[in-house]
């Protein structure tokens, strides 16, 4: 046994984020670790790593017992993590960042840079990756950054590699890149652990799984013997509702129009509209110029040319205080930068784009705010301790229901949200839906960004397709993957 | 734990004094470290709204120097006191418009801007009176600094109401709730229409506006426009406020920490005066204050996320 973990146990200030993890890995094993968010999956990991200490629990590495203090003492006894967000020295070369803290010396002090270099190119070239120890780590893909940390771990020799949602922003060849380079290490005997929330991954690379619900591990076992429903059901620890799928509603008048969008070579040419009660997808490969559509709309990037209409009026906006005061919401990609103010309360969050309506004469009345807020957190169902809890703490489902409840209290119209479900679990996902669904219901109009084609398919009553900066296609919501597919990735021009 | 420890930190400083000097708590050095802090404590409360709203001001000594300047020369020039006054806050509030058009417009790092308007002020400070002190202020300016209302010295009222002010600001207005906001996260704050630009630049506006303030309160007890005077305030006016549980990362301050951090700052520079600790160490211990009160937040804030 190459680790194992028993009775692990963490709490932060009052929040219990585990009560009894356990987990055992083998060496040349993938070993999936799932759970919703906030199950505690981060959590035990950081433990591994050493980034977290426990309360209590046993951890035992190759049969002994031992307690990591720092990351360094992890490293040290063959521990690594591949991080999402990359932890690379970006204006490095390859092998720089490959040995950095641990460079090759020669006496003074001198690094010996020649013979890294060679020890890199060794290193990459045994294993096939598609590398070079000299390029600069700032010009490689997402794949390639985690290319370089796995490297790294290799180099330093690890023999367990704990990957933490590798895939989530990449592409479906990155993805099978990932896999690649996971199934490799396998061979070597090292020792992986695996966290997704795509449960379409998982038996293209998995050994065994061990399943987290509320800080605690609920099932660990060979994956060949669970189904993925079995699966589904372990992590939401009820029995999942049949697959939702929204009834599409008769759509209301025009909210949003955008006429002839232009953005150098992002955007070209973008019309299309949306109108009350109505949720439209937009698909579209990564780099299609979907984000930026919406980027666009919202007055975050100043356009070339087009007009933007809402609920009839044109609108002019350049920035995305005139994006929101005329009604439109953004619920960006990325929430930890551009949606929320992590260390504030969830309370200042909530209200954040709409202070005034908690104001009585400029002043700032507190239980309003305290009022609104209690009303968003039972009506989103976020799970927290209380409306003072900095957002931060949250986990990444419920960080998203805040910046949606921000958006509801502004009572904006139009709702855009770019990749809404990224990094959420299963059960945040139907949630986040059926948000999507009552706030159609409500009379606004929906924009949905996704690269998830199955989501776009359950949600959406018509799907917007980008190419290169182009709306290529507009299909019904009841079409196919595959039909999404041809517009968004071959090359031809449709006849609008 | 961590909350209550500046707080400690100062009733451990005055038991600490009042045992060490026979001097300390006699009524005249009390209400003399009282005057003394009010200064620094006032340009603290501008630091500190600047501070949560993610910026830094290294420019007030400078701006508290020009304030004090110019309004003793209105005076000078015959206008009457309230007026004179009015002109010294004004002309640093005109300085914290500077500072924040500065950094919003241009979008340079607060750190840089006000570096540079730090020596801008100065220089044209020195300009402006060749060097020598403005004399000539009435004799009854000197209440402003050094007078009593009700028993108590006046610039103890002056400093409560400033406090009240921008407590009430902070906690309980729209630009306060802004502010936090934007220090916390700037871009979430632009993406959830949060007029940022124009608060940050209010918000240095209010901190040269109460760092005029200041400058006048010195240059009554001085009862000279100092072309040299704040020298190095900066250094305590953000002492003051790290001390009192601000971050420099933004997003985190409150006027009662900031106060307490004044009075702890106060209160080392008196104490250090009756032991007779040599004012250059004074400048030494400051700064090592600082660095000291950041470690304890940096390290409370590791534990936390």
């Amino acid at each position: 046994m190459l680790l194992d973990l028993s009775g692990i146990q963490k709490r932060f200030g009052g929040v219990t984020a585990l009560r009894d993890g356990n987990l055992a890995v083998e060496a040349g094993e993938v070993h999936l670790l799932l759970g919703e968010n906030g199950a505690g999956k981060s959590t035990l990991m950081k433990i591994v790593a050493g980034i977290e200490q426990a309360d209590a629990g046993c951890m035992r590495w190759q049969g002994r017992e031992v307690s990591l203090r720092a990351p360094a003492e992890a490293a040290a006894i063959g521990i690594a993590m591949v991080h999402q967000e990359s932890l690379l020295a970006p204006h490095l070369s390859v092998a720089e960042n490959i040995f950095l803290g641990r460079e090759e010396r020669l006496s003074f002090g001198w690094v010996n840079r020649r013979r890294m270099l060679e020890k890199a190119a060794r290193l990459i070239e045994e294993h096939h990756f598609p590398l070079h120890a000299d390029w600069r780590v700032e010009r490689l893909s997402p794949p390639g950054k985690q290319l370089v940390e796995i490297c790294r771990a290799i180099q330093h020799g690890s023999s367990l590699l704990i990957f933490d949602e590798p895939t989530a922003s990449l592409s479906g060849e990155e993805t099978q890149e990932v896999f690649r380079i996971v199934r490799t290490l396998r061979a070597r005997q090292m020792g992986v652990i695996y966290i997704t929330h795509r449960l379409e991954e998982l038996r293209a690379i998995g050994d065994r799984v061990t399943i987290l619900r509320d800080g605690a591990t609920v099932h660990t076992g060979s994956l060949a013997e669970i189904p993925t429903d079995r699966i589904i059901q372990y992590m939401v620890g009820r029995e999942m509702v049949a697959i939702y799928q929204r009834e599409p509603l008769p759509p209301g008048r025009e909210l949003l129009r955008v006429e002839g969008l232009t953005r150098g070579v992002e955007l070209r040419d973008i019309s299309f509209s949306l109108r009350a009660g109505e949720i439209v997808g937009l698909a579209g490969l990564i780099g299609a110029g979907r984000t930026e559509t919406c980027r666009a709309i919202f007055g975050v990037d100043p356009v070339d040319a087009g007009k933007t209409f809402v609920d009839g009026r044109e609108a002019h906006i350049h920035s995305p205080r005139e994006a929101v005061a005329a009604g439109i919401a953004l619920v960006t990609e990325d929430r930890q930068k551009t949606g929320l103010a992590l260390r504030l309360p969830i309370a200042y969050n909530v209200t954040m784009a709409n202070v005034p309506e908690i104001c009585h004469f400029c002043l700032l009345d507190a239980p309003a705010q305290s009022r609104v807020t209690a009303e968003y957190i039972a009506r989103l169902r976020i799970r927290c301790s209380s409306g003072r809890q900095p957002a931060g703490r949250l986990s990444g489902g419920n960080q998203q229901k805040v910046v949606i409840a921000k958006w509801l209290f502004r009572h904006a119209s139009v709702f855009l949200f770019d990749e809404p479900t990224r990094g959420i679990d299963v059960g945040a996902k139907a949630e986040v839906f059926e948000l999507m669904d009552e706030l159609a219901r409500a009379g606004a109009a929906v924009l949905m960004v996704s690269s998830e084609l199955q989501e776009l398919l359950q949600v959406a009553d018509r799907i917007l397709v980008m190419r290169q900066g182009r709306i290529t296609g507009e299909l019904p919501g009841r079409t196919t993957q595959e039909e999404i597919m041809r517009y968004a990735a071959l090359d031809r021009e449709v006849a609008p | 734990m961590q909350r209550l420890l500046p707080f400690l930190s100062l009733i451990v400083l005055f038991v600490g004094l009042a045992i060490a000097s026979p001097h300390f708590l006699t009524e005249t050095n009390l209400s003399s470290v009282v005057r003394q802090t009010a200064v620094i404590n006032i340009m603290s409360l501008g630091m500190t709204i600047i501070i949560i709203a993610g910026g830094i001001d290294l420019s007030v000594g400078a701006i508290l120097a020009m304030s004090g300047v110019i309004g003793a020369m209105a005076m000078e020039k015959g206008m009457p006191i309230p007026v004179g006054i009015l002109v010294g806050i004004l002309t640093g509030l005109a300085w914290g418009f500077v500072n924040g058009i500065l950094t919003t417009r241009l979008r340079i790092a607060p750190f840089i801007v006000t570096l540079g308007t730090l020596g801008i002020i100065r220089g044209l400070t020195l300009i402006i009176t060749n060097g020598l002190p403005v004399h000539g202020v009435p004799q009854g300016f000197s209440f402003l600094g050094e007078g009593n209302l009700l028993g108590v010295p006046f610039v103890l009222w002056v400093l409560v109401v400033c406090a009240l002010a921008t407590h009430v600001i902070l906690e309980h207005t729209r630009l306060g709730r802004y502010a936090y906001a934007i220090g916390s996260n700037p871009d979430a704050a632009v993406y959830a229409g949060v007029p940022v630009g124009f608060d940050t630049t209010t918000v240095y506006a209010l901190g040269g506006m109460l760092t005029g303030l200041a400058g006048m309160i010195e240059a009554s007890r001085l009862m000279t426009g100092q072309p040299a005077a704040g020298n190095g305030y900066e250094l305590q006016a953000i002492a003051a406020v790290v001390i009192g549980g601000g971050s420099l990362h933004g997003g985190e301050g409150s006027v009662v920490g900031t106060l307490i951090g004044a009075f702890i700052m106060g209160l080392l520079s008196n104490g250090s005066d009756l032991l007779g600790v040599s004012p250059y160490l004074q400048q030494a211990i400051i700064g090592a204050v600082i660095i000291l009160a950041v470690t304890v937040d940096e390290l409370r804030k590791r534990r936390l996320v």
